[in-house]
Order: C-alpha cells, then structure tokens, then sequence
C-alpha cells in the first residue's frame, strides 16, 4: 500500500523515454468549507493532499458524502479553492477551462439540442470550420457507439444512451484531463459494465489523465491504475492502492489477485461507511 | 373529425341561439338573432370600421407586449443569475403580483393620454409581471450542472447565460407570455371600453351607446373570438419551439 | 478571471424580511425624490405627502369606506358564487362523460377569450347596477374554479376511491369525504386563481360603468384630472389586493395542515 505522495512532485524534470510519467494534477493540503443555504458550515474536505500522473487513470472511491465529487468539482474549477492549492501543469486552477473536461452522473446533455449539437457545442469555440466541427463530432459520435442517432434529442435517448452522448461531447473537445463524476451511475448493471468496458477501451487508445469518482469498488478496481481511498466526512485522502491489472484479459475480474484487491479495498471503505452512517445528518 | 365532435356543443349553442330568436323566446332586442348578428359583421367588415379598429387594437397590444416579453424577459433572467438584482427587485415583484393591473388604466390616461401610448404603456406594464416571473422561475431551474459543463467546454459566464440558462427558462417563459397573452387582450379591451377614441373596445362602446346591438354583439364575438384564437395560435407556436420536450 | 463561487448564503444573513423593507423603502424614496425634483409636474406624480393625505381626507369623509366596502362586497360576492356554482359544476362536469363532452369546448375557447368584452352584452340585459358587476365577476372567476375543480377530482388516485368502496362507502360519503378531500389542493389553487380575478374583474367594470367602489372613484378621479385621487385609488387597491391575497394563502395553510407541502420549508 503506498502513502498518499508516493513520488517527485511537478518540480522534478520531465523523464527521458516517458518511462515515469510526471505530475500532471498536484493537489495540495486542500480543505473545502461547504456552506448550506441554512444551517452551519460543514468541513468536506480535510487537508487532502494528491500527486495525479499525467495520462493515469485514478479512481476516487469512498462512501457517499466524503466528498469525493467535491474534490473533483474543485479541481475542475467549479468550486472555489479556499484553503490548499491544486494545480494543473503548474498553472493554478482559478475557472472551469477546456483542458479538463467534465462528465457528470445526470448528463447534463442539452435537452433542446439534438446529440450532434450536443456533441458540437464544445467545438466551436476552437476554431474549426463547420465541416470540420461535423466531420470531428461524427468521428466521437461513432466512437461511442451513437451511430443514427445524431437527430435525436435527450428526451428520446436510454440512459446508456445518453450518457454515451455526454462522454462523446466530452470527449471531441479533446481535454488533457477527463473529470468524471459516477458516470455510470444511474445506469442499469448490464449497461454499466457494457460502458466500463467500453471506456477502458476509449482511454487505452487515445490516452488521456482521468479521474474517476465512484462508491463501486469493483468498478473502481476494474477501471482505475491506482485507487485513492477516502474516509468519511471531513474527507481525507486514507490510503492509494495500486491496481494494476491485465485489463484487456476478459477474465480479469474472476482472477485471486483481482478478487483480493477487490476485497482489501472493499475492507477499507465499509470501515468509512459505517463511519459516514453512524454520524446523524449535517 | 374529432375535432368537429369536441366543437359540437358551440354548434348547438349557435343553433339554439338562432332558434330561440326565430321563435320569438327572446325579444330580439336583448338578444338579436345570430343570423341578423353575423349580417350586421358581414357590414362592418365592409364598410372597413371592424378592420380599421382591429387593426389598432392589434398594433397597441402586440407592441405593449412585445416590449413586456423582451424586457421582462431580460428581467426575470437576470434576477435569477445576480443575486442582488434578486434581492432589490424581487420583493417589489411580490409585492405587485396581486395588484390588479387594470388599476394602471386610469393612470396611464392620466399620463399620455387617450390615446395609442397610454395603451401600449399599460399592456407593457401589465404583461411585465407574468413574463418576469416566469423567466425567473425558468432560469431558476436551469441545472448547474449544464452550466458548469458549457464553462467548462471554455464559455465564458455570459455565453453560458445565453446558451444555457435561456433555452433552460423557455418552457416557464413561454408559459409566463402565453398568461400575459391573455393579459393583454383583457387590458386592451377594458382600457378601450373606458377612455379611448378608437380601437375595438371603444367601437363597442360606441354601437352599445348607438343602440346598434346587432353589431355591438358582432364585435363582442369577434374581440372574444380574436383572444380565443390568439391562444390557440400562441399554442401551436409553443408547442413547436419546445419540440424537445418529452 | 471568473471564478464560478458556490452562491454566498445572502438570505441566511440578511434575511428575507429585511430585504423587502428594503427594497420598498428605495421605491418610496425614487418616488418621494423624483416627485419632487421637479423632472415630472406635480399632476403627473403626486408626491407621497399629497396621497397619504387624500387618502387620510377621504377615510374621514367616510367616502374611503363606502367604496372600499362596496367593491370589496362586489367581488367578494361574485368570488363566492363563483366559488360554489364553480366546484358544483366541476364536480358535475367530472362525473358524467356526457356533461363532460358538453361543457369541454366551452370551457376551452372561453378560457382565453377576454370576457370583459361582454360586459357591455351583460349591462342591456341587467342594467347598470350592482348585479352586472357581480355577474361579470362570475363569469370571469368561475372558469379557473370550474377547470381546477374538474382536474383535482380527475388527479384523486383510482385506487383510494376503490379501496372506499371496498370498504362499503355510499357514492355520497364518496363524493364529500375522499374526493373532495383529494381534491382540495388543486381546488384551492383554483380558488386562489380566482380571488384576484374577482378583483381586476370588478375594479375594471366599476371603471367602466362609473359610480361608486373604488374603480369607479378612480374613473372619476380620471374624468376630472385629479391626478391625487387617481394615485389614492391605486395604492387603495395595491394594498387590498395585497391583502386578499395573504389571506387567501393563510387559509390555504390552514386548511391543508395535513398535505405535504404544509410540511416543506420552502412553504414555510
């Protein structure tokens, strides 16, 4: 099990040959105050401090309200950083920005637009001409298994459907850094595992740094490098865990190693569970 | 089809009606026959009076309530998306949402007049309410979820108001301007009723005080025909723009 | 450099109540200072003084009174009629499919259709006494009773009607004991729809038909350029109205203790 900094941070030189892959995303000691339209404040986030490396899939996993979707909120630029820094290449995050792109549970798609302008919309704000927006949005509609469906809008899309668009839209502004929060998560089991796989497959060909939050441990194992662990309210970084596996191996998931780590991890987030349960509401 | 069968009921009302005059139930002073009330429209319509009226009428309240969408409209968004424009207006929304519009009547003569303006700047007042209210309640909604992934696909704040939290208002918007619709129709007529030198309220006023009742009912039918069908148009339109919608 | 900040807790602090003071204190004020600086006569806003003071002058004449008490019976008699003819009607109207079929394209195309445009139609058959006005108003506020009571009782869940008659309820019982209940939301939004309606209505026809009640003094007032009585009507009739209102809304609180949304702090 490795401590939450387990190597050099961005200041370090960049590697020759790409054989250690640099920090892409530092996190640092980052506190986040949550305040309620009524009611006092609550502590989210506590000190939490991560090193992500560029083009690594990382995986945040804890129980629900430790706040892991604020920490991605936060380095997505959505919140604002109080206390603790988080930079992206060096540069400070200070606004949401195309280099990070966001994929969210509910879609968020555009439900007056149809799926190609939906997967446009990202598009033209760089510049290319309307051909081009097309033929490149096309590209990622396909990719995402959308085909035939480019006229049809939200409202007539499943949900597997629609979440499909929603990573497509994502996915053809090109960001170094793809934010996504449970995405599969209000899907039926069989369409989750189908997009796992599928997502798998998207990152292994065009490598991009994610960071995926998730509560599914399985999920997390199967998908993610390494897996961050965190506790229960006011989240805290407990522990990364490696998880490297032969993912292209379709029985992977059935392997001792892959049920081990699948048990280990599982171990520390029901210790955080009941934690998160035991305390009475806000 | 079925639409004959669910307007056949006003079919048989009209027939009653006719009946009744025919066979001398009602005196036909009260209630002249319909057939003697759709000649007396067929004259008006020729004579050019009924298209004249309509047609300012019709240019006070669609100019009144054009400037009551867009600038209400404007209003209601930007009340939802800065909270201190919220804080300072909203209580005031509040607190003339309950006032009867129809109190502006004698105030707007007051300030311009019989006339065309004094018209358009009651509709105008009127019609801002509903409308604001219902872009802020539209915009209000709007998820942020769906801003925070427009900003971060690189929109600027107000390209994100513009793209997202306007098409977001649309259905309560539209919902808003379909009741200030029939706002307008309902100042418009009582304001041409009371003080006014032409349009289609005052020419009811004027055939009722000339004892021309035959036309007094023609134009009455007609205004309410006009609101009727203003509504079901504004519908069609409506249902159009929210196509999107399930 | 945009930061996108979680939305600072402005009610929390300043609270809801103090903002509203505030807000109409700044309005009172833009009045007080733009009747005064000299941009608009006298005639075209009256400072706040001279209304206040016309007002007070007309309370002590007695004149406030009888027209205040005048249009507020008018429209309130003609709400109530509306109220009862109106859930009578929507009860009839749900229950039997004909009736339905009949009422349904009359109830459609006069919804949107300014009615007040009949009023002239209404004073040559009932004169031009209190019985129009009231009659207007009935005919204006009956029509969003009527569609809130017809879709109340069509929204009453299937399955506690049948679970009543299971239980050996007379149809009677039915009607007055599960349906209306169920249906009581939805018709007192109905009702809260109306009462401003019942208002407007009155306010417009006074005006038109002149006399007393609070519409008719502002007509007159209108007639005879008095620009003072004109703006002592309006906040007369703001403030009533403004009034009927709350306490249409404390009624509804009252008498839906058990719903939900008496529950919900939004509502609260």
């Amino acid at each position: 099990m490795s401590s939450s900094r387990s190597f050099e941070t961005a200041a370090s030189p960049p590697p020759q040959g790409g054989v250690r892959k640099r920090a892409k995303i530092v996190v640092d000691r980052v506190d986040h105050l949550y305040r309620p339209p009524r009611g006092r404040p609550v502590l989210a986030l506590e000190n939490v401090s991560l090193d992500i490396r560029e083009r690594e899939f990382i995986a945040l996993l804890g129980p629900s309200g430790c706040g892991k979707s604020t920490l991605l909120y936060l380095m997505g630029g959505f919140l604002p950083i109080e206390t603790g820094t988080i930079t992206v290449d060096d540069k400070p995050v200070v606004a949401p920005g195309p280099d990070r792109g966001i994929v969210f549970q509910s879609f968020a798609l555009f439900p007056w637009k149809t799926v190609r302008a939906n997967v446009t919309y990202g598009l033209e704000r760089q510049g290319l001409s309307r051909a081009e927006r097309e033929a490149r949005a096309q590209r990622f509609i396909d990719m995402v298994g959308l085909t035939g469906f480019e006229d049809s809008f939200p409202s007539q899309l499943s949900g597997g459907m629609k979440q499909r668009a929603a990573i497509a839209r994502t996915l053809a502004i090109d960001p170094d850094v793809l934010l996504m929060d449970e995405p599969f998560g209000a899907l039926d089991a069989q369409t989750r595992h189908l997009m796992q796989a599928e997502l798998l497959a998207i990152w292994q060909r065009s490598p991009k740094t994610v960071i995926f939050v998730t509560h599914d441990v399985q999920e997390a194992v199967y998908l993610a490098e390494r897996v961050a662990v965190m506790s229960a309210r006011p989240g805290r970084i407990k522990v990364i865990v490696d998880t490297r596996f032969d993912k292209n191996d379709p029985h992977v998931q059935k392997s001792k190693p892959f049920i081990d780590k699948v048990d280990e991890l599982w171990g520390l987030v029901r210790e955080e569970a009941i934690k998160a349960e035991r305390r009475a509401g806000p | 089809m079925k639409a004959l069968v669910r307007y056949l009921p006003l079919l048989l009302i009209a027939l009653a009606w006719e009946a009744s005059s025919r066979l001398g139930l009602v005196s036909t002073l009260t209630l002249p026959a319909l057939s003697d009330v759709i000649a007396a429209w067929f004259e008006l319509a020729k004579s050019g009076d009924l298209v004249a009226n309509a047609a300012t009428s019709l240019y006070r309240g669609g100019i009144g309530l054009l400037l009551s969408i867009f600038i209400g409209g404007a209003l209601g968004i930007l009340m939802a998306w800065w909270r201190p424009l919220d804080v300072l207006l909203g209580p005031l929304v509040e607190l003339f949402y309950p006032m009867p519009k129809s109190a502006l009547i004698p105030v707007t003569v007051l300030w311009l007049g019989f006339g065309d303006g004094s018209k358009i700047l009651l509709i105008f007042l009127g019609c801002m309410l509903p409308v604001t209210i219902g872009a802020f309640n539209g915009a209000r909604g709007c998820d942020r979820l769906l801003v925070w992934s427009v900003r971060s696909m690189g929109a600027s704040r107000l390209r994100a108001l513009w793209d997202v939290v306007l098409p977001s208002a649309m259905p309560e918007l539209l919902n808003g301007i379909r009741s200030a619709l029939a706002l307008t129709f309902v100042l418009l007529v009582s304001a041409e009723l009371i003080q006014a030198r032409s349009g289609l309220g005052y020419l009811i006023g004027f055939l009722g005080a000339g004892g021309i009742y035959d036309a007094m009912f023609a134009v009455v039918l007609t205004v309410a025909f006009l609101g009727f069908l203003a509504d079901r148009l504004y519908l069609m339109a409506m249902r159009r723009a929210l196509i999107w919608r399930e | 450099m945009a930061r996108v900040a979680e939305r600072a807790p402005w009610r929390s602090t300043i609270g809801w109540s103090a903002a509203r003071f505030l807000s109409i204190g700044l309005l009172l004020a833009a009045w007080e200072l733009l009747s005064h600086s000299g941009t608009v006569t006298p005639f075209m806003l009256p400072s706040i003084e001279t209304v206040v003071a016309r007002i007070l002058h007309d309370a002590g004449t007695g004149e406030l009174f009888i027209n205040l008490g005048l249009t507020l019976y008018r429209s309130l008699l003609g709400f109530l009629i509306a109220a009862g003819a109106g859930i009578a009607l929507g009860l009839f109207i749900s229950r039997s499919a004909v009736v339905y079929w009949f009422f349904d394209p009359v109830i459609s195309v006069g919804f949107p259709m300014p009615k007040i445009a009949f009023l002239p139609i209404v004073v040559l058959w009932l004169g031009f006494y209190d019985v129009s006005k009231v009659t207007m108003v009935v005919f204006d506020a009956i029509f969003p009773v009527v569609t809130a009571t017809i879709a109340g009782i069509q929204g009453v869940e299937r399955e506690a009607l049948w679970s009543a008659r299971n239980l050996g309820a007379s149809e009677r019982r039915l009607q007055w004991e599960i349906m209306l209940p169920a249906a009581l939301p939805q018709i007192l939004t109905g009702l809260q729809v109306a009462l401003p309606i019942a208002l407007i209505v009155d306010i417009v026809a006074e005006m038109i038909m002149g006399g007393y009640g609070i519409g008719g003094a502002m007509a007159t007032a209108s007639r005879f350029a008095d620009s003072r009585g004109v703006f002592a009507g309006l906040v007369e009739i703001a403030i009533v109205g403004f009034c009927l209102v709350k306490a249409m809304a404390l009624m509804r609180r009252r008498l839906l203790l058990w719903h939900p949304e008496a529950l919900d702090p939004a509502n609260g």
